[in-house]
């Protein structure tokens, strides 16, 4: 932490603010998803319901903790004297996209917690795994060759660096930055979406 | 008059089982190598009216609670067709459907939300369950700290706010104290008198009689009689009595 915080280059420890939070969203998203179904066995089992809200409902839960953390890069920006620019306007498009990505990794959480309980802490390991295969630590800009290619194609990528942008650049996010995570969570909600609508009808079977 | 009415015919609900013995969907049985599978309930064809209270007995495994999971739209039919016409109230588990780190008071309001209020009727109908549960501060607590026939009370008082058709119980008034019994046959007999309908499991057929005139004895996940309540139970009971010992019988 101390290597990361004590970095040359603006306000370090604003810039990993800026992916860690983004990151604990996604995070806690899957976290929940994988036992979302589980965790509301008793109601599962007593109540005929639209059981697929209920992964919308864990993310959502978490978007209000996520919304309260962002005070931390706001105090950041004091604390490091960035001043705010006009560019802080595409916050809120950066959080929607942020909690869009959350909501689709927490149907794809759900479906494994489901099929395949063992994986539990592979999968939260995976998702840990991304950050450090994300411009996390770093900015992207500091990257260079071949991985830089490669981290690109990691969603989370794009979502570190609208924040970086928008919070610590002063800038507005790059398109690729808000297109890429939104198509991957728009990919995974119309391939999950249809699965998990035929799967909550035997939840109560399986809980 | 409410109109509620049940029609099932030929209903089944079977369980895919993998080869580990977890139970499976029937999506993921497609993926994974198949096991067993068993049939909760089978052929189960029965039609009930409005007006209509049904006690469910007969032995455990019998496939009791399986049909009130179906009846409840929480199981689907795998196999055969089920209607079931009006508002549902179900007490199907001890829990009640209640989430343990909610209050009562939190309780309340998503399970109203649940069946079928808006969030402003069920929060307009929280002073009424308080009272009807009789919880006192316990309302205000996480419903972890609550005792089953508690969580039974808030569970029950709130599935009655909802203006239910069918009520669907599943041993849950078991839990009950005595008081809270008598409102919850009170209830059973208003519901039935106006055109609903009552459908009850449980081992306690005193507890049954007082809210079913009629029963419908399971066996191996089929209906095996139906008829009036007293008739069903002294043929069910006639058949799990072990039989006498010949020596007491002739003194």
């Amino acid at each position: 932490m101390t290597f990361v915080l004590e970095r040359p280059g603006p306000a370090p420890g604003l810039s990993l603010a800026c992916a860690v939070i983004p990151f604990q969203l996604v995070m806690m998203a899957v976290t929940n998803g994988m036992g979302s179904v589980q965790s509301r066995e008793s109601i599962v089992l007593n109540t005929a319901f639209p059981r697929v809200l209920i992964p919308l409902a864990g993310a959502l839960t978490e978007t209000v903790a996520f919304a309260a953390s962002l005070l931390l890069p706001a105090l950041m920006m004091v604390v490091y004297g960035v001043e705010p620019t006009a560019a802080i306007l595409w916050l809120p498009v950066v959080v929607a996209v942020n909690v869009l990505f959350a909501i689709s990794v927490a149907y794809l959480a759900s479906i494994v917690g489901l099929w395949f309980r063992e994986l539990r802490a592979f999968m939260i390991s995976f998702v840990r795994t991304l950050f450090f295969l994300a411009p996390g630590l770093v900015p992207l800009s500091e990257i260079g060759g071949r991985a830089y290619d490669l981290i690109r194609l990691n969603p989370l990528t794009g979502l570190f660096e609208a924040f970086r942008a928008v919070l610590l650049e002063g800038h507005r996010p790059a398109a690729w930055e808000l297109v890429y995570p939104t198509v991957i969570a728009l990919l995974l909600l119309v391939a999950l979406l249809p699965v998990y609508r035929r799967e909550q009808l035997h939840f109560a079977k399986v809980v | 008059m409410t109109g509620a009415s049940i029609t099932c015919t030929g209903l089944g609900v079977r369980f895919l089982f993998d080869r580990q013995n977890r139970v499976v969907s029937p999506q993921l049985a497609r993926l994974r190598r198949r096991g067993d599978e068993s049939w909760g309930i089978r052929g189960v064809t029965l039609s009930i009216d409005p007006g209509d209270s049904v006690a469910l007995v007969g032995p455990s495994g019998a496939g009791k609670t399986t049909l009130l999971r179906a009846l409840g739209g929480i199981l689907p039919p795998d196999e055969g067709s089920l209607r079931v016409r009006g508002r549902v109230a179900s007490l199907l588990s001890v829990d009640a459907g209640l989430t343990p780190v909610l209050t009562g008071r939190e309780n309340a309001v998503l399970l109203g939300v649940l069946a079928g209020l808006t969030r402003h009727e069920a929060r307009a109908a929280l002073d009424d369950i308080r009272e009807r549960t009789n919880l006192g501060e316990a309302f205000e607590h996480p419903v972890s700290s609550y005792s089953q026939g508690m969580r039974a009370r808030l569970g029950f008082a709130v599935a009655v706010r909802s203006y239910p058709d069918l009520l669907l119980l599943d041993e849950v008034h078991e839990a009950l104290d005595h008081d809270f019994r008598a409102i919850v046959e009170e209830f059973a007999r208003t519901l039935v008198a106006r055109g609903g309908i009552v459908v009850a499991t449980g081992h306690d057929h005193s507890l049954l009689e007082h809210i079913c005139r009629r029963a419908l004895l399971l066996g191996g996940g089929a209906v095996t009689v139906d008829g009036a309540f007293s008739e069903v139970v002294r043929e069910y009971v006639g058949e799990s009595s072990p039989p006498r010992p010949a020596g007491i019988a002739e003194r």
